[in-house]
């Protein structure tokens, strides 16, 4: 019996007794069938394929299905074995070994061994990739291969985010060597589907790859339709012409789960958005203006009104399932009285504060949210002008040159708490377009790093995001929910999303004959 | 011969200008591809990197030497945001587009024929004036505006058709047409004005000439006067006007493939403007441009086939 059969017969022992033994619907749909291709109505229009230098979600989402990486991490972001049946640190976190699990072969046919996966990692590593992990890398004094199933990575100094790192797929997934020439629009790699190919901006089509390591999927392959226009996917799915579709319209939620023939799954979160403040421009370097622009903002109604409740609010941006996400920070409560107070303090009378606020259409929500933000400022004495930028403008002015005063984003994904507090509030953190220069952030950030006690580095981080909330550095809103609608006959749903809340696995998921 | 020798050449001067001020045009757009492809992910070591990587420091004037030398010899490129050659996606979504131009010059020929005819009939009674002011409406308002329209009541309101999306007549019959209907109504309404005009001031004069007298004055019937005689004079001109309004409309495409998500030829031109995908926008609007050449040249040709008393000199 191979393991993963072995581990769906006692998962249906424990529903069995679940459900006191009785046959019946839940326990119907518990059985996994084998075949059939899953027809998958998908949001995004997927880009460069090659897992080393796509950023997009939607690509990523496609690619969980075709790679694998070295380790992975379970829901509460363990480290787990995966490609690397077992792997150690030294205590000084300078060394790293990783055992490569015999067996594993490529979607070439090809066993995987340890010269693939110092090629992967030195494709990641080298600047000229382009490749959006880089940083995990940057540590890194050399990369090894004493045997063919043995690797041995030699940091330059601790960095003790690097294994969980890994987990991501755009760091640690393992490609045959020499293939970097063909990932973008072929990607190969040791994932339980094979890429088949792609009618670019229509669809993506894959097949079950037979000699996974952990076993062939049920699913024969997938087929992706590329749907942009939410309503026309929802119809998709309404109509039966697709099995499953990810992003329900966040205002229709609510209906499709009266639906009986439809099942959906929401989970929380998919990603997290914040309101953001140029530190380089007057008068936002001014904690009192950030402090009384915060207090003007009731995050509960924002939430509702621009995500339809499809969310929930958060002082913290840690998963909420990590060790350092902290419930008690909690959002600032909506004060005029007491932000007039400090707009004048600031020395701004009513209506003299004027800023332009940036969003990106890319994100029709963030447009709806600067709308009802900007209602608020105007009864707080504040005239705001909120300016939509196209994605490719929004980027280059805001992100690039750091050209704004106000502006919001989100993030998926960024889980692991040292690439969400080093990158995006270190004065030095690659992502820290808001110019924030803090010294006490600085100063955990950096010793949270090198620290391999996961319990120190947790209690430093909600130091961290205590300080970003007491000086008001940006305002963390809320965790936005994700959610997937199905027809009744695919099974397995509960299991489809990564823990990273984002990717889709769909060697977990099965149609019922 | 001299005359097409030398508008081929003319063809291949005007093709270097127009890839020569696209070129300028989309670099003058704020954010390079780089930036695109990195997205939020991107910091400024990765950066330069893979600027560097792609050509993207150099300076314009080699970068547009480089593209346009292997342009020259075949070599399209492979898109940079999308990693796949261009000729590729190109023969992809060629056939997208062609699909839909010939659907909406089709339809828009099956309506403007008649509604002319009718109106060069009934010269300056009610159903002229109904004729003219359809096409009137087709002409004065832009392409887009009749998608908006068609998306909010079509396909919002009645919910008869799907609102956006592709699917390939290989896959479904059924569902390629009913993704390419509301596309293709947009881009026939104001092709189909023009069409209706042409019709009825072409039928109007033939109608007007002494040999209709003579058919009616042997006893034919009205219908056979019309259809038969003064029809068949009367569509020579109307054809070539379709044959030149084929150009125009794969200059539509870029608008209405974009609004209404139909993953063809404009579609793909316009995801690569917004990419700032260099060598995709230059090859897509290369291939565009010179559709509507050649449509405009075999027009050319075709017209003095027909046409004896024309010569191309």
């Amino acid at each position: 019996m191979r393991r993963r059969d072995f581990l769906h017969t006692s998962g249906l022992v424990m529903s069995g007794l679940a459900f006191g033994g009785l046959p019946g619907p839940a326990a119907a749909a518990a059985t996994p069938g084998r075949g059939g291709t899953l027809i998958w109505g998908h949001s995004e229009t997927t880009q460069n394929l090659d897992i080393h230098q796509t950023g997009t979600a939607s690509t990523l989402r496609l690619l969980q299905n075709v790679h694998d990486t070295i380790v992975t991490v379970d829901r509460s972001f363990k480290v787990l074995p995966n490609v690397a049946e077992s792997f150690d640190s030294s205590p000084d976190l300078l060394t790293y070994t990783f055992h490569l699990r015999p067996g594993v072969t490529f979607h070439t046919g090809a066993p995987v061994t340890s010269a693939d996966v110092v090629y992967s990692f030195e494709r990641v590593r080298d600047p000229r990739t382009g490749a959006v992990n880089f940083d995990v890398f940057r540590e890194v004094a050399s990369i090894e291969a004493p045997d063919a199933m043995t690797v041995i990575v030699r940091m330059k100094q601790p960095f003790a985010p690097f294994l969980a790192r890994l987990a991501e797929l755009g760091a640690g997934a393992v490609l045959p060597k020499d293939s970097g020439d063909v990932q973008g629009k072929m990607p190969v790699g040791c994932g339980p589907f094979k890429f088949v190919s792609r009618e670019f901006g229509n669809k993506v089509e894959l097949t079950a790859f037979d000699a996974y390591w952990q076993g062939r999927p049920y699913l024969d392959g997938v087929l992706s339709h590329e749907v942009t226009e939410e309503t026309v996917r929802l119809t998709g799915l309404q109509t039966g012409q697709f099995h499953l579709i990810n992003d329900i319209p966040m205002d229709r939620v609510a209906k499709v789960k009266q639906d009986p023939k439809l099942q959906v799954l929401s989970w929380f979160p998919l990603n997290w958005d914040f309101l953001n403040f140029n530190h380089d421009r007057k008068p936002f370097d001014d904690p009192r203006v950030r402090q009384a622009l915060d207090m003007m903002v009731d995050k509960e109604a924002l939430m509702q009104g621009a995500l339809w409740g499809q969310g929930v609010v958060t002082g913290s941006p840690s998963f909420p399932t990590s060790a350092s996400f902290d419930p008690a920070i909690k959002p600032r409560a909506q004060d005029f009285t007491a932000a007039a107070a400090l707009l004048r303090e600031a020395g701004f009378a009513p209506g003299q504060l004027q800023f332009t606020f940036k969003v990106t259409t890319n994100y029709p929500y963030h447009v709806q949210a600067a709308q009802i933000m900007q209602a608020w400022f105007e009864q707080g004495g504040v005239k705001a002008t909120t300016q939509q930028l196209t994605w490719a403008d929004w980027l280059s002015q805001c992100w690039v040159h750091r050209d704004f005063e106000v502006t919001m984003m989100n993030f998926f994904t960024l889980w692991e708490a040292d690439f969400l507090y080093y990158t995006l509030w270190n004065s030095t953190g690659a992502f820290n377009y808001r110019n924030i220069r803090d010294s006490a952030i600085d100063d955990m950030t950096g010793k949270a790093r090198r620290s391999a006690d996961p319990a120190e580095r947790a209690a430093i981080y909600k130091q961290v995001q205590q300080r970003i909330q007491d000086q008001t550095h940006d305002v963390i809103l809320w965790f936005r929910n994700g959610s997937v609608g199905a027809q009744q006959n695919v099974g397995g749903l509960d299991r489809l999303v990564h823990p990273n809340g984002s990717n889709l696995m769909f060697r977990n998921v099965w149609l019922k004959a | 011969m001299t005359y097409l020798a030398r508008r081929l050449g003319l063809f291949g001067v005007t093709l270097l200008l127009i890839t020569l001020v696209t070129f300028l045009i989309t670099n003058v757009l704020p954010g390079d591809v780089a930036t695109m492809i990195l997205g939020t992910r991107s910091n400024p070591e990765t950066l330069a990197g893979l600027r560097e990587k792609l050509g993207l420091n150099q300076p314009l004037i080699v970068q547009y030497g480089h593209w346009i030398g292997h342009a020259l010899s075949g070599d399209l490129g492979v898109s940079l945001v999308f990693r796949t050659p261009i000729a590729v996606l190109l023969g992809q979504k060629i056939a997208a587009s062609a699909m839909l131009v010939v659907m909406s010059l089709v339809m828009a020929l099956l309506f403007a024929v008649p509604l002319g005819v009718w109106g060069a009939v009934h010269r300056d009674r009610w159903q002229d004036s109904v004729g003219s002011s359809i096409a009137l409406a087709g002409i004065s308002l832009p392409d887009f505006f009749w998608g908006i329209v068609l998306i909010l009541f079509v396909a919002r309101g009645l919910g008869w058709l799907p609102a956006s999306g592709y699917a390939s007549p290989l896959d479904s019959p059924r569902l390629a047409l009913s993704y390419a209907a509301l596309p293709s109504v947009t881009l026939a309404l104001s092709l189909m004005a023009h069409l209706t005009r042409m019709t009825r001031s072409a039928m109007l004069e033939v109608l007007g000439q002494d040999f209709i007298r003579v058919c009616r004055a042997k006893g034919l019937a009205e219908g056979t006067v019309i259809l038969r005689h003064a029809l068949r004079n009367a569509i020579s001109p109307v054809l070539t006007v379709a044959g030149l309004q084929l150009g125009y409309l794969f200059g539509s495409i870029i608008v209405v493939e974009s609004l209404f998500n139909f993953t063809g030829m404009g579609w793909l031109t316009y995801q690569a403007l917004l990419n700032r995908d260099m060598p995709l926008v230059q090859a897509s609007v290369l291939v565009i441009a010179a559709l509507v050449m050649l449509t405009n040249l075999a027009i050319d040709v075709v017209y003095t086939l027909l046409d004896p008393r024309v010569r191309l000199t």
